[in-house]
């Protein structure tokens, strides 16, 4: 049916500024600035499949934990009703746009292939930005928009990946499986940041995300944030699904860090499926995430359990070599294993073969340079230039100058097109349901649409092969019809 | 399951480091090529106090 194996898709969290507007109106103005998008959606979403509060581990939490010094902002502020206020809507490519705790989120359609998660990831940049302009040209003020994870003053917001996998894999057997790749992954797809607002002074760090994290593992994401999240919210049947929900990576400019990083977890997936994934029982895997952020010019190091510790390059080359004992037939996984190895060896003894290749190296390279030209390194200066990395701006944006100066090694992924859902998954279905059928909506989801007009739903079964032309029809009886065909 | 035991280090065997410590060995020189003229002007524009005034909403 398909030889690509994990469904997977990208939700980003995006930074952005107002000109003379400040932190206290933000919430407000990201429900403005998600309203102002000026391309075709169908408004609305259906949220009695979302279930933020169950656990993996077999339980279900109370309430989700906040960010005190964040609520402060809400303090008598007059918040709209909750659909009102995610302003949610559903593109014509399947992904969902809306507010999420005060920031544009752009969540792509569900993605069988890595080349098309990093088209659909980067349509998202553009998404935003067309969101942006029109938010702009209404308030007449200048609206700046930033694909990262921190504000350099103690605020987080994040890049989730998703992976859907079969519930049959045990939960223990996932933890076991992910953790060390979680910690190790950073050293080959961490964004970069200037500088640590909690854990510490330190010049430069591999990941945007480290300091922000409390415990090995929850199911939080707001504030007490874990290396593993355990929410058990599969958007599919519970009974036959999980979906591994990342929270631990980074939002990346570089699109082969996109795909590297969502590669590896899908590499992990299967070796953990096969029963063939390393083992390695990380002591304090909060404190080792961040001792490899810490490492730049190291190794880096990961402590564990009993009085061992090693690095991140032997934790991933053995995720590699596990790889040669599995049955992997997916050929963008192939790809990924042959690219991480010569960039760990190249890491390590080859430093111009590595860094056009990585996000966070490629930002210190920048910044090196501008010190070096400058004469200095200059804390504050260098997190300006750090958060300048992630604007998305053709003109202004340092990562946009020094993709096109030609040094970096880009993989050839142009941004899909609006129109254009990924190639054979469920997106597909929903972006024909939205692009021809969007006034009959009454609500959709993930994994379903239903309609005014229609006796039945269109159930979305995740595991499914929608070809483009199959589903191209002219009434939702036929569209409905033609997806229970391929169940 | 393939165990990695021959990858491992003993954690006595280099002296611990600490949270902030980015010491280690040396690389060789990061700094080539020469960033164009065109790079360091877009990065001179940078408002130096960008970073001092970038303030967000705390999200998940």
């Amino acid at each position: 049916m398909n030889q690509y194996s994990i469904l997977a898709g990208i939700d980003t969290e995006f930074g952005f500024t107002v000109e003379d507007r400040t932190v206290s109106d933000q919430a407000d103005d990201s429900i403005a600035l998600v309203r102002a998008y000026p391309g075709e959606g169908f408004l609305g979403w259906d949220y009695r499949s979302e279930f933020p509060r169950r656990d993996m581990r077999g339980f279900q939490v109370d309430r989700l934990a906040f960010d005190p010094e964040d609520a402060k902002f809400d303090e008598g502020r007059a918040r709209p009703p909750a659909a009102e206020e995610r302003s949610d809507r559903i593109l014509p490519n399947g992904a969902r746009f809306y507010n999420d705790h005060g920031h544009p989120e752009y969540a792509t359609p569900e993605c069988w292939t890595l080349d098309d998660l990093v088209a659909q990831d980067q349509l998202g940049e553009q998404v935003v930005v067309d969101a942006a302009e029109a938010f702009s040209k209404q308030i007449k003020r200048k609206v700046r928009v930033y694909k990262n994870n921190t504000d350099f003053h103690g605020a987080s917001y994040g890049t989730h990946e998703n992976f859907l996998i079969p519930r049959s894999i045990e939960f223990d057997k996932l933890a076991l499986g992910l953790m060390p790749m979680l910690v190790a992954r950073q050293v080959l797809v961490g964004a970069g940041k200037v500088g640590s607002e909690s854990k510490g002074p330190v010049r430069y760090q591999i990941s945007q995300r480290a300091d922000f994290f409390v415990e090995p593992m929850n199911v939080e994401t707001l504030y007490r944030r874990p290396v593993f999240n355990t929410r058990d919210e599969p958007h599919a049947a519970m009974e036959e699904w999980r979906r591994l929900h990342v929270i631990c990576g980074d939002a990346n400019m570089h699109p082969g860090c996109t795909r590297r990083k969502a590669g590896l977890i899908k590499l992990a997936l299967l070796l953990v499926e096969q029963e063939k994934a390393p083992l390695w029982r990380i002591d304090d895997p909060v404190r080792s995430f961040q001792l490899v952020s810490r490492d730049v010019r190291g190794e880096g190091r990961v402590e564990l359990e009993g009085a061992n510790w090693t690095t991140p390059r032997n934790i991933l080359e053995s995720y590699l070599d596990a790889a040669d004992h599995a049955e992997l037939n997916d050929p963008e996984i192939i790809k990924i294993i042959l690219e991480c190895r010569a960039l760990l060896a190249n890491r390590a003894s080859n430093w111009d073969e590595f860094w056009p290749y990585v996000d966070w190296a490629a930002k210190l390279w920048l910044l090196e340079q501008f010190a070096e030209a400058e004469g200095g390194w200059e804390e504050s200066m260098m997190q300006s230039l750090d958060l300048n990395y992630h604007l998305l701006d053709v003109e202004e944006g340092l990562y946009a100058g020094l993709a096109s100066s030609g040094y970096l090694r880009l993989p050839d992924i142009p941004p899909a097109l609006i129109s254009e859902a990924p190639n054979g998954s469920r997106a597909v279905a929903r972006a024909v349901a939205v692009h021809k059928f969007s006034k009959s909506i009454k609500t959709a989801s993930w994994e379903k649409v239903t309609f005014e007009s229609a006796a039945t739903s269109l159930d979305l079964p995740p595991n499914l092969w929608y070809e483009k032309s199959d589903c191209d029809v002219e009434s939702i009886e036929a569209l409905i019809s033609r997806v229970n065909e391929l169940k | 399951m393939i165990y990695a035991d021959r990858q491992t280090k003993p954690k006595q065997a280099e002296p611990e480091r600490k949270l902030g410590d980015d010491s280690g060995p040396s690389k060789p020189d990061i700094r080539r090529p020469a960033a164009p003229n065109e790079l360091l002007k877009r990065m001179r524009n940078v408002d130096p106090d960008q970073a001092k005034k970038y303030r967000q909403r705390s999200g998940q």
